[in-house]
């Protein structure tokens, strides 16, 4: 692994925080890094890896932050970039929003949480949860910070300390399942996907043992041994609380939850679905006049769900103007700093059909700069439903002091990269 | 960035801190401290506050600790003295009965990195060894690491290294790891920790117990196990399967990165398997959220993709670009598109590219039409079909590669020149860049029997050859000129002789000049000389199997797995098109760290490697990145290290001679001991190279020129138009390590060389004895010469010699290929 430091720099390049771990790079060699990040992409060459001299920089981009990682030996890049996004996921834990502000109100906690994740440019505790404990923000503002060592940096149960207390015992259970469809201008599905994910929300007291119950049809797509009709999931990841051997051998999901809010189990699914909504449209461009679109929606899930919040992207090129709208329901916006006309249908039935038509000028003078053809992108969201057919069965709590608690099941289907070529 | 109130402000702050007011306040004490290390991140230089700080670091406020420590660590090696004073405070801290205190202090007195406190600091550090918290001894295994690397070169305590070795056993896995780590840096010259069985089972059965970090760090060490029998390591392997479908990918390449180092030698099925079961996760990685986890993802399938040509064949369309991905991504996807493409899905596959084709970012599109085109040597009729269409879109950029690209395929792929001169009318208006107009004209010359309209486009080239800037469109100009004259001769003599005499009268360009005089020569000494020398190969089929090649043993890229060198820029992408042609240096004319440009047509050698080198590497010493199957060839060891080639120390003619005679000797006859000694260690080779042209017949200056970019120094030759025709030459090799690690073998190796050409005869009768030459050259033409080369190296080292022997061909096949 063996990274030499770990920089976040503003856009300008300039160093908000840095952390020298092992002090065989010098760090000067920072100043080189946006000058080669800024040339790469004026060529177009841009790549995640840069390198000066000996100096290997591994970066990523986080909202308005530059996250650097500098090594000169073959490391691990991949490590390296799990734990530049794992330094991301903990600073958003702390600060919600992890931006330039957010750094530059928080430098104490960065500079204490940069010391306990990486030690010698190796990473040593990342897990959010546990840093949590002993680096506090409280503690950092106003009072003496706690003194004792957290319990989980020697427990067994490393993800959820002991002696937490909840007045009303509740687990919120969360399937949500996304859809990334690629249809090409031609109209057959590329490719199609779901991702899927069961979350939890855990507020129980105490050290409870959980049970939750899938349908046997998803249980025998987990465990593959179902190879004919089921759908195969592929990339199934439980959270490290689950205890696999125990679901290997009798195929019972139980575990000791992480308090608060936490992802249980994800999944793929690569199979051919047909797109939740399917979109036809005939875009027409008249050079120096007008661009004339057409696109019909259809919901093609059962008439008893219901898609929410649906919206159609449609890309309209960027010297268009004077938009004119005609919808059968909801309603169309142009949105001229993207580019697009974004067709608004609060509910969607299940097997309806419906239809927008618009008209947009085009000056008589043409635009010779090259443009792309963006896609046609649609949001959506549909409760109650999956497309996986997963569902919870139950969920079992058992904790000592034998208290009652309540599971709560939510499911949605929701857009996830959704996109449509266009011909034009 | 010091801004303006800087001075003002650290004295501010010092006045603030010696308060004795603000120091009997621990929350005003602790702020004051906080905007020390504020005013620190903001770039100020507050190192005049280093005893101040020293004083506040005595407190029982964990955060303020913290902070002071901060500020210590960074301007310790400003001020070693003062910092001796923090020492003893730590000290202190390290007997606090409160863990957290403990790891701090331990963790900071090793940060300070100052050498002369390393005394004060091993006593504590043995005691954290055995501390009964977990993250002390955590601390305190990696502090004996840091310890190590602020003295490299002290001799290493026996008892630590034991005791580390032991603390493997510790009860908490990250102490466990960490001391892995450590040993790792510890005895990093002697091949770091040793990995017995007993170690190797421990390390097995507790990594289930390790995160993911963890997990990595202990099966990268496993590498260096090598199990006694087959049995135990099947063992091992079937331990390790679930491993490989681990969601987590830097655990999954870290599995498959040991299964292949495990079994790539005695194993290569098992390894193949493993590569096979890995194919779902590795997918997965490549639809991950992170653009730089698909980007190494993709890395790493093309690294895979060298041995396994089919693999992912039925899952090419997960390789399709989204709209928004950056750039890099969509060129490695489009280069692995092209690996995967079968009559089954080449249709669909080029669908997608000619949609990348109009894409706003250039590059992209660049890269969508030379994947077209290198998908063309295998499936011509359709791409050209597409190449055709995208030139009726008239814009700039697409044109000029278009037109490029079409350039490399009509060389290796004759059958479609006819398309390509159709196709290529009424494109000259809409070049611009020098690159394209250059293809152009290649095409033009070497193909302008067939174009009709080929003496008018050279006669408005001509026209405008005083505006003309790039040297490399008059080189090409002025050839593909001589060629088309030499065909059509009514259409093309009065362009020809207005562009000779305007390259002769009025160009200022060395080159230009000299080739035009070259070739006015040339005509004097009549049409058929002319012909000979500029009608050479108009293409080479066989750089052109992208489908049926060889697959390379995966041992050659095992070691560079899951490690950085894969994503490093170019690499794989040249190694994939490298693929396209096992047995040439010469290959396709993109990327940037080809030797030599076999469409190339100039005459003169120097110009035509200048222009086929990038700027980088044209520079004081020529790095050979040889191609995939020569890197793997010349260091199937090191781990892609690379041969470079360097001139100096330079040898005078005299000591050349020395050495050239003095080898040339029996090794037996007549010699001291020790020089005999020396001999033995030296090697002489014979080799014929197969060039066409004739070369004591062309200009010597040219080949001078080219060896000499190549970093080959020519000694001395026999002037031109004498037989036998020799040259002498000589240069130094060395191995270079592409990533800067352990200074490796710093072997450098002299060599010295004689090229002879004795005359077409000569040539034939070798023809028989050399056998094991076969793979290397070609059937050639009847005028083809050969030359012998004769090369001396020492002290031996076979691959370096097979290293240069294929750079010296190279050179020469450039210098020949008109």
């Amino acid at each position: 692994m063996s990274v030499s430091a770990v920089f976040v720099l503003d856009l300008k390049g300039k160093v908000l925080i840095c952390r020298n771990y092992k002090g065989d790079v010098d760090m000067a060699e920072i100043d080189h890094f946006l000058p080669l990040l800024m040339q790469q992409e004026e060529d177009g060459l841009l790549s995640p890896v840069l390198l000066h001299g000996t100096v290997h920089f591994l970066w990523i981009k986080h909202s308005n932050l530059y996250l650097v990682a500098t090594t000169n030996k073959n490391s691990n890049a991949s490590l390296v970039y799990a734990f530049l996004y794992k330094l991301v996921e903990v600073f958003t834990e702390y600060f919600k929003e992890l931006e330039e502000e957010s750094i530059q109100d928080n430098f104490v906690v960065v500079y204490e949480l940069l010391d306990e994740l990486m030690d010698f440019g190796f990473p040593q505790t990342t897990d959010g949860k546990i840093l949590q404990e002993y680096i506090t923000q409280e503690g950092t503002k106003l009072e003496v910070a706690k003194s004792k060592v957290p319990t989980t940096v020697t427990n067994a149960v490393s993800w959820r300390s002991e002696g937490i207390k909840y007045k009303k015992n509740e687990v919120f259970i969360d399937v949500i399942e996304s859809i990334n469809v690629l249809v090409n201008a031609n109209g057959s599905v590329m490719s199609s996907d779901i991702v899927g994910s069961i979350k939890l929300k855990t507020m129980l007291s105490g050290m409870p043992e959980l049970r939750l119950g899938l349908n046997d049809r998803v249980l025998f797509a987990l465990t593959g041994r179902d190879k004919g009709k089921t759908v195969t999931m592929e990339d199934v990841k439980f959270h490290q609380c689950v205890r696999l051997s125990r679901f290997e051998s009798d195929r019972t999901i139980s575990f000791i939850p992480p308090d608060g809010e936490s992802e249980l189990m994800s999944y793929r699914i690569n199979t051919h679905v047909k797109p939740l909504i399917w979109i036809e449209s005939v875009i027409e461009k008249f050079s120096h006049s007008r661009v004339e679109i057409m696109v019909k929606a259809k919901g093609q899930f059962k008439k008893q769900s219901v898609a929410n919040n649906v919206e159609v992207k449609i890309p309209v090129p960027s010297d268009a103007d004077s938009p004119k709208f005609k919808t059968s329901t909801g309603h169309a916006k142009y949105v001229p700093e993207k580019n697009l006309v974004v067709w608004t249908i609060k509910s969607f039935p299940g097997g309806k059909e419906f239809l927008m038509r618009a008209h947009f000028g085009l000056p008589s003078v043409e635009n010779d700069e090259l443009e792309g053809r963006p896609p046609i992108t649609v949001n959506f969201e549909i409760p109650y439903f999956t497309v996986s057919g997963i569902q919870v069965r139950y969920m079992k709590i058992i904790e000592k002091s034998g208290y009652q608690a309540l599971p709560w099941v939510r499911y949605i289907t929701q857009s996830g990269d959704y996109q449509l070529r266009t011909n034009t | 960035m010091p801004y303006l109130g800087g001075e003002e402000a650290v004295k501010e702050l010092r006045r603030a801190l010696s308060n004795p007011h603000v120091q009997a306040d621990h929350l005003r004490y602790r702020n004051t401290i906080l905007k020390v290390i504020r005013v620190m991140s903001q770039g100020v230089d507050v190192a005049g506050l280093f005893s101040e700080m020293v004083k506040a670091c005595a407190t029982v406020d964990v955060v303020q600790k913290k902070l002071v420590y901060v500020f210590l660590c960074s301007y310790a090696s400003l001020n070693p003295e003062l910092s001796l004073l923090v020492i003893n405070t730590l000290r202190k801290d390290c007997q606090d009965p409160n863990p957290m205190v403990r790891s701090l202090a331990l963790r900071n007195m090793t940060n300070l990195r100052l050498p002369s406190l390393v005394e004060y600091v091993e006593q504590p550090l043995m005691a954290g060894l055995r501390d009964r918290a977990a993250c002390v001894r955590r601390v305190a295994v990696l502090g004996w690491a840091k310890l190590h690397n602020l003295q490299p070169h002290t001799d290493i305590d026996a008892a630590v290294v034991n005791e580390l070795y032991s603390m493997l056993r510790d009860g908490d896995p990250v102490v466990m790891v960490n001391c892995l780590r450590a040993l790792e840096e510890m005895l990093k010259e002697e091949g770091g920790v040793a990995v017995n069985k007993a170690i190797a089972y421990h390390l097995l059965n507790r990594l289930k117990e390790c995160d993911v970090w963890g997990q990595c760090e202990v099966l990268r060490v496993l590498q260096r196990y090598r199990p006694q029998t087959e049995e135990e390591l099947f063992d091992i392997l079937s331990l390790l399967d679930p491993s490989l479908l681990s969601p987590h990918v830097p655990v999954m390449a870290a599995t498959l990165g040991l299964f292949l180092s495990l079994c790539s030698p005695g194993l290569p099925a098992v390894s193949m398997a493993a590569l096979e079961r890995t194919q779902g996760p590795l997918l997965a990685a490549c639809g991950s959220a992170s653009q730089e986890m698909k980007f190494t993802a993709l890395c790493h399938i093309q690294l895979l993709l060298r041995s396994l040509p089919g693999l992912m064949g039925a899952h090419y369309k997960r390789f399709f670009c989204g709209y928004a991905e950056p750039a890099y991504i969509k060129q490695r996807k489009m280069q692995v598109l092209v690996e995967l493409v079968n009559d089954d899905n080449v249709g669909l596959v080029l669908d997608e590219l000619k949609g990348y084709c109009t894409d706003v970012s250039p590059n992209t599109a660049q890269a969508a039409i030379s994947a077209i085109g290198r998908i063309g040597r295998s499936y011509s009729d359709r791409c050209l079909e597409i190449l055709t269409g995208l030139l009726g879109l008239k814009q700039e950029h697409i044109t000029s590669v278009v037109v490029q690209t079409m350039q490399d395929l009509v060389w290796v792929c004759p059958q479609c020149s006819d398309s390509v001169c159709e196709a290529l009318g009424g494109c000259e208006d809409t070049l611009q860049d020098s690159q394209g107009r250059q293809a152009l004209l290649w095409l033009l010359g070497v193909h302008g029997e067939r174009v009709s309209g080929a003496p008018y486009v050279l006669e408005a080239f001509v026209e405008q050859v005083r505006s003309e800037l790039s040297a490399g469109v008059k080189t090409e100009l002025l050839s593909a000129t001589m060629r088309v004259f030499l065909c059509r001769p009514a259409e093309t003599q009065d362009t020809l002789g207005r562009l000779l005499h305007y390259c002769i009268e009025e160009e200022t360009d060395m080159c230009v000049r000299d080739q035009a005089l070259l070739y006015y020569r040339l005509l004097h000494c009549g049409i058929e000389e002319t012909r000979a020398v500029l009608q050479g190969r108009r293409s080479d089929p066989s750089l052109g199997v992208l489908i049926g090649r060889p697959a390379e043993p995966v041992s050659q890229w095992a070691s560079s797995f899951n490690t950085l060198e894969p994503l490093r820029q170019g690499d794989a992408g040249t190694h994939s098109a490298a693929q396209g042609a096992p047995n040439h240096v010469t290959l396709d004319p993109k990327p940037s760290i080809d030797l030599c440009d076999p469409l190339n047509s100039s005459q003169d050698g120097g110009e035509t490697l200048n222009r086929a080198l990038p700027p980088a590497a044209a520079a004081d010493s020529v790095s050979l990145l040889l191609p995939a199957p020569y890197a793997g060839l010349l260091a199937p060891c090191s781990g892609g290290s690379q041969l470079s080639l360097s001139l100096s120390p330079a040898l005078s003619p005299e000591e050349f001679e020395c050495l050239w005679l003095g080898g040339l000797q029996d090794p037996h006859a007549e010699r001291g001991a020790r020089e005999q000694k020396e001999e033995e260690d030296c090697v002489c080779v014979q080799e014929s190279v197969r060039v066409s042209f004739v070369p004591h017949r062309s200009s010597p200056r040219g080949l001078q020129a080219a060896l000499k970019l190549v970093n080959i120094q020519t000694m001395a030759f026999t002037p031109p138009h004498t037989l036998p025709w020799r040259v002498y030459l000589y240069t130094h090799t060395r191995w270079k390590s592409p990533i800067p690690s352990p200074p490796c073998e710093d072997t450098q190796t002299l060599v010295l060389g004689e090229l002879l050409y004795t005359g077409g005869e000569s040539g034939r009768v070798e023809d028989k004895d050399e056998k094991r030459e076969g793979g290397e050259q070609r059937k050639g033409g009847s005028e083809e010469g050969r030359v012998k080369v004769t090369v001396k190296q020492q002290p031996r080292d076979d691959e370096a010699m097979r290293g240069f022997l294929l750079v010296l061909n190279a050179t020469l096949h450039t210098v020949s290929s008109s």
